[in-house]
């Protein structure tokens, strides 16, 4: 059987999101949350699709981060875009910053 | 010198593991959004492990609130459909959630 589900993210992960939020004692159906296992895909689809075309616009090859927060705000996720810019900011700083090689100096 | 804290705090405030969700399987699905995208750096599926999260727990808020509405305590996928329906930004959303009928839904004589 093909893994036709490499198109949605997993349904334990997805649940564990979920529940999150609702109240102790609570429960979610399996099909709510394959659900919100389809709506997930096409939110990131959805979003990908407007930080491509801006990278389009702009000549540029690759989508990165900004084009990701940018989007967001463009398609009326500004709440998200603020903690994204902070939470990629923050994610930048935290990468090691990679060492310069040693020239050969000779004498 | 390791600093294990660091990193996971940042992307989950230390509730779970580094990520929430697996960022290989959230590349996949970007290039599978568009034949314009070819290339995509490093940060960006991590960005998305991020608002994918913060869009999980909203739709999940507004669909709880459309559970109790029903004085249940099983949140349904109708609830889901219903928060969709309900949020404008949702609109992307509109014609997944309602391509499967709605059995429980009273019919108008």
């Amino acid at each position: 059987m093909t893994d036709g589900n490499e198109r949605l993210l997993p349904i334990a992960n997805v649940g564990r999101i979920m529940k999150r939020i609702i109240p102790p004692g609570a429960k979610i159906s399996k099909e709510a949350k394959e659900t919100m296992q389809e709506c997930v895909s096409e939110f990131i689809c959805f979003v990908t699709a407007e930080a491509s075309d801006r990278c389009l616009k702009e000549n540029r090859k690759t989508v990165n981060g900004d084009d990701i927060c940018w989007a967001l705000t463009s398609l009326g996720f500004d709440n998200y875009s603020d903690t994204m810019l902070t939470f990629l900011n923050r994610w930048r700083d935290t990468r090691p910053t990679p060492t310069p090689t040693p020239t050969n100096k000779t004498t | 010198m390791r600093q294990p804290g660091a990193y996971s705090n940042l992307l989950s405030g230390g509730k779970t593991g580094p990520h929430s969700l697996p960022l290989a399987r959230i590349k996949k699905i970007m290039k599978k959004s568009g034949e314009d995208v070819k290339m995509i750096s490093g940060e960006a599926p991590i960005v998305f492990s991020k608002a994918c999260e913060l869009f999980i727990e909203e739709l999940t808020k507004r669909a709880w609130a459309m559970t109790l509405q029903r004085k249940t305590r099983t949140m349904h996928k109708e609830d889901v459909a219903a928060a969709v329906m309900e949020t404008d930004i949702f609109d992307f959303l509109v014609g997944l959630v309602s391509h499967t009928p709605n059995p429980s839904a009273p019919l108008e004589s």
